[in-house]
């Protein structure tokens, strides 16, 4: 009881602090730091639904990603609905792409279904790339500027962008809370641990997994549309970017895969790292931080393969053996 | 008495290899029937075409008045025929209690329904102190009482044991036949493979043996002790008079 106070308490203090951060902020280039960590956790949050607790490692959800973007844009440039609007849309149709596209990934596994994710998301790219007259092609399109108007998802000051990426991040985390909560939690996690097993006891594996891939793909897409909002332009190389994919997976693992906070501390960890280096190196030898930061990762990636989080719960699990009645359950 | 389980002309090859041909035998409720033979006999092949893992080339199985061919396996286990594997697969990752929820939210989804359920399957199997170490800690024994508790946590009418009792010591299968007698008592239909014989003459009222994929013998346990054709395929000649008296 008293740990369960003592995470609201933190968690409130945390929220406020998130809330006033930007009213403490004099740098944009700080706030833009922010704003791609808040971004990117939520990918990651998005990606861990499914890859994370049900253990099916997608490096395909830029696909999402572009298929949110592209949504959204078209509904605005070429029909003038707002992106608030194109954003729920393109998440419904990421939803309704991913049925077909796990329809056919999902009957591969392990790393070929890893493979697979990444071939649908290039199809795309190059759907997107070649066929000229649905979306601008390879050239792309700029964002028409309206100045402030915040009915189309333009703001002057940056620090609305920052509450809209806060909302983005509170709603993946609100419902993988829920998930983890709940018996659809437990599914994933059985389904991630034995297949085979989860079968034998009443779980519907195919129908888990399609679920979980629909509303991971949904969430994913409404990172899509709202980065492409911040940065006023488009083209498929950047709404399908791979690394995008990789971005979302990696800081899940680092974080910790299947934990509510995982992709957070992962993104928070992995930003900074970033871009800290950038400024402090970037200037100097060209590329020397993605070699730093290449290597910080494999540092983690060898010494804990659990992620952050993992390496917490190991130390929490020492901590309890210590007492008398170790604390049951926890999926 | 009705009956549970009846298979009929069962066949399954996998490329030359004639798996199981052409295998039927029934199983009334509440009755606990052994499935023995030698490796590769097509016992755990059988295990995997009644509950939905394989499917089939040839005939039919029907579950409490069902036809169960071409169901998947966790529509099988909805239809309350829950299996362990040979292998123990538990969940790592979980807790036992956590374990064993997964396999109660099949009947009820409410999590503090499931938690009082997996209790009562995890005491039953006697698991209750460590329910809340993460699977992958336990020893043999203990991750196939897991895997006892998570299936009856199903609340199955039938129950598929795929040699629970390998690499157990004595002592310890004699906790397993016992564990086995009060499912069987609590009205359980049991099928279960198995190799110790021991357990089998302790447990079993009705045996079929298998041997290269077809049925070469079945009846009491008895009668099975006695058959040359057994005594040649599987028990081997020193078998007969030892454990039949055992039997009695």
């Amino acid at each position: 009881m008293k740990g369960k106070s003592f995470a609201a308490l933190a968690l409130c203090l945390g929220a406020v602090l998130l809330l006033a951060l930007p009213l403490l902020l004099k740098s944009t280039f700080v706030l833009d730091i922010f704003i791609r960590i808040l971004l990117f956790a939520f990918i990651g949050t998005a990606w861990n639904l499914m890859g994370g607790y049900a253990k099916q490692l997608s490096l395909g959800h830029v696909a999402y990603f572009g298929l949110g973007a592209y949504t959204s844009t078209i509904l605005q440039v070429d029909f003038d609905i707002s992106p608030w609007i194109g954003m729920v849309a393109g998440g419904i149709v990421a939803a309704l792409a991913s049925l077909p596209i796990g329809w056919l990934c999902f009957r591969l596994r392990g790393p070929y279904f890893t493979i697979a994710t990444i071939a649908t998301a290039q199809v795309l790219m190059l759907v997107f790339l070649k066929f000229r007259d649905f979306a601008w092609g390879a050239e792309g399109t700029t964002i028409p500027n309206l100045g402030n108007a915040p009915l189309m998802m333009q703001f002057e000051a940056k620090s609305a962008y920052y509450y809209v990426a806060l909302g983005l991040l509170a709603l993946g985390l609100a419902i993988t809370f829920l998930i983890e909560r709940s018996f659809i939690g437990y599914y994933l996690v059985a389904i991630g641990e034995n297949e085979d097993a989860a079968e034998a006891i009443g779980v519907d594996a195919p129908r888990m997994k399609r679920d979980i891939y629909m509303i991971s793909a949904f969430l994913t897409a409404l990172a899509g549309t709202f980065y492409i909002q911040y940065i006023y332009f488009i083209d498929p190389a950047t709404a399908f970017n791979f690394s995008i994919s990789i971005e979302a997976a990696l800081v899940s693992i680092v974080g910790g895969i299947g934990t509510l906070w995982g992709p957070v501390i992962g993104t928070v960890l992995l930003e900074t790292t970033s871009a800290l280096l950038q400024s402090w190196l970037g200037s100097r030898i060209g590329g020397i931080q993605l070699t730093v930061y290449s290597l910080i990762l494999m540092a983690v990636i060898l010494w804990r393969p659990t992620g952050i989080m993992g390496f917490l719960s190991e130390l929490h699990a020492k901590h309890l053996r210590a007492e008398p009645a170790p604390k049951p359950e926890a999926a | 008495m009705g009956e549970a389980l009846v298979i009929r002309d069962l066949s399954k090859r996998f490329g030359g290899l004639r798996a199981v041909q052409e295998v039927s035998f029934s199983v009334r409720e509440n009755e606990t029937l052994a499935l023995i033979g030698p490796n590769g006999a097509g016992k755990t092949t059988s295990f995997n075409l009644i509950t939905g893992f394989f499917r089939p080339d040839t005939g039919s199985i029907t579950a409490f008045g069902r036809e169960i061919v071409g169901l998947r396996p966790h529509d099988i286990c909805a239809h309350g025929l829950a299996r362990t594997f040979q292998v123990a697969k538990p969940f790592g990752a979980m807790t036992v209690l956590a374990n064993v929820m997964t396999g109660a939210f099949l009947r009820d989804k409410r999590i503090e329904v499931a938690r009082e359920k997996a209790r009562e399957a995890i005491e039953f199997v006697g698991l209750s102190a460590k329910e809340g170490r993460p699977a992958r800690d336990l020893t043999t024994i203990d991750q196939r009482r897991l895997e006892m508790a998570r299936a009856l946590a199903t609340e199955p009418r039938l129950l598929l044991l795929d040699e629970v009792m390998a690499g157990l010591n004595p002592a310890e299968i004699d906790q397993a036949v016992a564990l086995v007698g009060k499912l069987s008592q609590r009205g359980l239909t049991i099928v279960i493979v198995e190799h110790v014989m021991r357990a089998i003459m302790a447990v079993a009222r009705h045996i079929v043996v298998l041997d290269h994929g077809q049925k070469i013998a079945e009846g009491s346990p008895r009668e099975i002790v006695e058959n040359p054709q057994v005594i040649r395929a599987y028990l081997g000649s020193g078998y007969a008079h030892a454990s039949a008296s055992e039997a009695r």
